[in-house]
């Protein structure tokens, strides 16, 4: 079948023909569905007797709607009876890592990016075994075989059996050296809107679902901690004579990380015992730094010469025949993820073995880390991924702060030991989003083409450091300062794209888009900024110099959506276009601004991720990144002064609430490209959307984060 | 002594006095279903009721529950939850879902005082409950439907 791009271009839960080729099995994936060395006979895949069917997804569920998507892939090649199937978190096993990388890991969008397929090789396969196991018992061939929630029909003689009648049949059998994947006409979940699967939706409005936070073992004790409130202090002596006569207070002790856990046998006591330990740190220089310091530092640098990031055509010529030349700079301030479920982990050291207890986003890594400090094979660590209260990247942290501190809380103890961080120490220990401090210069003729790009980003490297660092930073510079930046989708005549990192000892981690939450708002405020100067509209003017269609495409959607065109002149309107994570949302923004404050009041967005298996998900991960987002438009920011947060918990650390909540009207064109990822990509493009709506309402340009009008 | 009931069971606890309903109802009987979110009263997730009214369970001690009662996500027989938690899971709601035991209580409460509250007063009272996940138009639609009947 010979489909156009065009045909493509359809709304809603259209399935692209994309799909209609044959797959084979990845080795490793067939391997271990023959491999009885296993517990499991089937890796991914279990079915009992009973008929009750299992999915073990090899991805961290913390609100993106991963398990939901992914258990559709698989459910609708095995044809198991959706409302049915149960999910468990897969275990930390090699057959288990992302395809064409050596760990489990949940980030970048990458879950239904990286295995939409293989889970759809999977539900096939073992549906091709099947049936091969009921051909032999009913002597017929297999093509006379019907599969149909979770039930084999024998089209002549009419006859069913449960898929678990054939359990220890397939156990034994041999993959198929290949397997056909449906035709989309035959799909009947793929594509098609679809909620939650019941099971978690049920056992999360019930309270029943298992976050790491309430993992409950047999004996276990649970730590809080005392760490430093100065980044780059450290441990000089503590007293806990006090603290230890407290009630239920097991112990005091020094980590190994300069912390300090006070292990009791609820956490409650163990947290009102903080106070009741007396703490001297050694905070030297350490002390003296703070965030503004930092700022004047970073924008010195706006003024030199820095590295290069994108360097091409005659940047000077272009800037000196400008008809017009705008500039912005562009301030982003350290924010916390402020994840809804306080950090924590539970690890029970034993004699030669560990078993853990979380959520996490890097369950390798954390496994991994568990073992080089107890000193086992990692093989020794059984590691089990709960549910996660929420992350933003918070649990994806190849620092694994958090879960070293609760590996070395529970080293050599007894019992099982949950380590738990307060809100407080959530907010205040940081691994936080970077302070930027960025600059962006635009030069266009008279006819509204850009003739140079000039832009710098200043801030801290995220990556440096870290296992990540040997193909995230390079050359001085951090991957995640040109993201979104040095590969724009504009068709622009000449760049001179610098940016530089200075260090702190401030611990940095990536924020939901990472590097686009900084490089999102400077292309686009620019953008906007080019298209007043050129006289043209702001949408307009984007698809003049776009050369990408499917930006194009999405313009053109929400624009209709918001009746732009229509749009009174300065009511309050604002677009932007951004992709990351392999898709593109655009948004139009309208804001209501009243007295010194503004509130965003309509989003309408366009989405293209490829093809949205879940368009419902989609829609969902919209609704979340537009409301997270406002959260950092309006109000959050981390500030340091002598050497500390400023902020500690959620009342000087704002974010957003119901109040600030918009209607948003979401429009999904399958482009048929490429599935790209879900969880972020709605992030970006709403800080310039709504920052170039307010400057429609004002006439001013906002640059400054979190926007405060006065 | 404190003496309390938790969803119609009674329960007795021999526990400082100071010490906050949600740590009893986590980590003593061990009903987990009820969050720590901040422990200051400044999230909405540890929400129950204590009696008919909402309270953040992180900040009220548990003398305030002696011969009180209490209702938590876990309730079996309340009508508004049960509501509730129908239209939560009709509407797609939960993300996460770690806020939502705390959304679904606070909700309660204001469905027993006021069974049609619009969408000023919807959002009026679910304004202190934080969503991390940005739930908060399903939230708003869920309630919605139960309060429309
Ligand atoms: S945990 Fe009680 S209000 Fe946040
Ligand atoms: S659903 Fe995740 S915090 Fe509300």
């Amino acid at each position: 079948m010979e489909l156009t791009r065009r045909d493509f271009l359809k709304h809603s839960s259209f399935v692209a023909s994309a799909f209609l080729v044959s797959f084979i099995v990845p080795q490793k994936a067939r391997a271990q569905m023959v491999d009885n060395s296993v517990p499991e006979p089937n890796a991914f895949i279990q079915i009992t007797k009973k008929n009750e069917i299992t999915f073990f997804l090899p991805q961290a569920e913390m609100g993106q709607g991963a398990y939901t998507v992914l258990a559709m892939c698989i459910a609708d090649e095995l044809d198991a009876k959706w409302e049915d199937v149960f999910f468990e978190p897969a275990p930390v096993k090699e057959l288990f890592n992302i395809p064409g990388m050596p760990m489990m890991l949940t980030g970048g969008s990458n879950s239904v990016k990286t295995r939409h397929l293989q889970m759809r090789q999977i539900g096939a396969s073992i549906r091709a075994m099947l049936k091969i196991a009921a051909a032999k018992y009913w002597k017929i061939s297999a093509d006379l075989i019907q599969t149909k929630n979770a039930i084999l029909t024998n089209t002549k003689t009419k006859e069913s059996l449960p898929y678990g009648f054939f359990t220890d049949v397939i156990k034994l059998m041999k993959a198929p050296e290949k397997v056909t994947l449906k035709e989309n006409s035959e799909l009947t979940l793929i594509g098609k809107p679809t909620k939650r699967h019941p099971k978690e939706a049920w056992a999360k409005v019930m309270g029943h679902t298992q976050f790491g936070i309430d993992v409950r073992l047999p004996h276990m004790k649970y730590a809080a901690l005392i760490q430093p409130r100065v980044f780059g202090a450290t441990l000089k002596s503590f007293d806990a004579t006090v603290a230890l006569k407290k009630p239920g207070i097991l112990k005091v002790k020094q980590l190994a990380n300069h912390k300090i856990a006070i292990i009791a046998e609820k956490w409650w006591q163990a947290k009102e015992a903080i106070n009741d330990v007396v703490v001297e740190w050694n905070e030297r220089d350490f002390a003296k730094i703070s965030s503004k310091d930092l700022a004047k530092e970073y924008e010195s640098y706006l003024d030199k010469e820095c590295l290069p990031m994108r360097k091409d055509g005659n940047v000077e010529e272009a800037f000196a025949n400008a008809h017009k030349v705008v500039k912005a700079t562009f301030k982003f301030p350290f924010l916390a993820h402020a994840a809804m479920e306080p950090l924590n982990c539970t690890v029970h050291h034993q004699k030669d073995s560990a078993f853990m207890s979380m959520g996490g986003q890097f369950q390798t890594l954390y496994r991994n880390k568990c073992a080089e400090i107890y000193q086992l094979p990692p093989e020794k660590v059984q590691y089990y991924n709960n549910y996660l209260g929420s992350s933003f990247g918070r649990r994806g942290t190849p620092s694994a702060d958090f879960v070293i501190d609760s590996i070395y809380a529970a080293q050599n103890e007894a019992w099982p030991v949950m380590t738990l961080w307060s809100r407080e120490d959530d907010i205040k220990m940081g691994s936080y989003r970077p302070m930027y401090r960025n600059s962006a210069e635009m030069a266009i003729d008279k006819e509204g083409n850009i003739l140079g790009f000039k832009a710098k980003v200043i801030g801290q490297s995220m990556t440096k450091g870290t296992i990540f660092e040997s193909f995230m930073f390079k050359e001085g510079i951090d991957a995640t300062h040109k993201e979104g930046l040095t590969d724009h989708q504009y068709k622009v005549g000449s760049h001179d794209i610098q940016g530089f990192c200075p260090d702190s000892p401030i611990p940095l981690l990536w924020l939901r888009s990472v590097g686009h939450t900084q490089t999102g708002p400077l292309v686009e405020g620019i953008i906007d900024q080019a298209a007043v100067a050129a006289n043209m509209d702001p949408i307009d003017f984007r698809i003049k110099n776009l050369q990408n269609p499917r930006f194009v495409e999405l313009l053109k959607s929400v624009a209709k959506q918001s009746n732009w065109y229509k749009r009174e002149k300065n009511s309050g309107y604002g677009v932007a276009v951004v992709e990351s994570f392999g898709s593109i949302v655009a948004y139009v923004a309208k804001v209501k601004v009243e007295n010194s404050d503004y509130k965003v009041e309509k989003i309408w967005a366009a989405v293209d991720c490829g093809l949205a298996i879940n368009p419902l998900n989609v829609e969902n991960q919209i609704i979340s990144a537009v409301n997270f987002s406002i959260g950092i438009t309006k109000y959050s920011e981390i500030t340091i002064k002598n050497g500390e947060a400023e902020q500690s918990n959620f009342y000087d650390y704002t974010v957003s609430t119901i109040a600030d909540t918009p209607e948003i009207h979401v429009e999904i064109i399958n482009s048929g490209e490429k599935i790209g990822g879900m969880g972020e990509p709605g992030v970006p493009p709403l800080f310039p959307a709504v920052a170039n709506a307010l400057f429609d309402a004002t006439g001013k340009r906002y640059t400054s984060y979190p926007i405060r009008l006065s | 002594m404190i003496q309390f009931t938790v969803n119609d069971k009674a329960y007795s606890v021999d526990v400082a006095e100071d010490t906050p309903i949600l740590w009893i109802l986590r980590e003593h009987l061990n009903l987990t279903g009820t969050k720590f979110g901040c422990g200051a009263a400044q999230c909405g997730a540890c929400t129950v009721l204590l009696g008919n009214e909402a309270i953040r369970s992180c900040s009220t001690p548990i003398s305030e529950a002696n011969g009180k009662h209490i209702t938590t996500i876990e309730t079996t027989k309340d009508k508004e939850v049960k509501a509730l938690q129908y239209a939560w899971v009709a509407e797609d709601v939960a993300q996460c879902g770690y806020c939502q035991p705390g959304q679904i209580m606070n909700a309660a409460s204001l469905l027993k005082k006021n069974p049609h509250p619009n969408e000023a007063q919807i959002i009026d009272a679910m304004r202190g409950n934080i969503c991390r996940c940005g739930t908060y138009n399903r939230i708003k639609s869920a309630i919605a439907i139960v309060a429309k009947g």
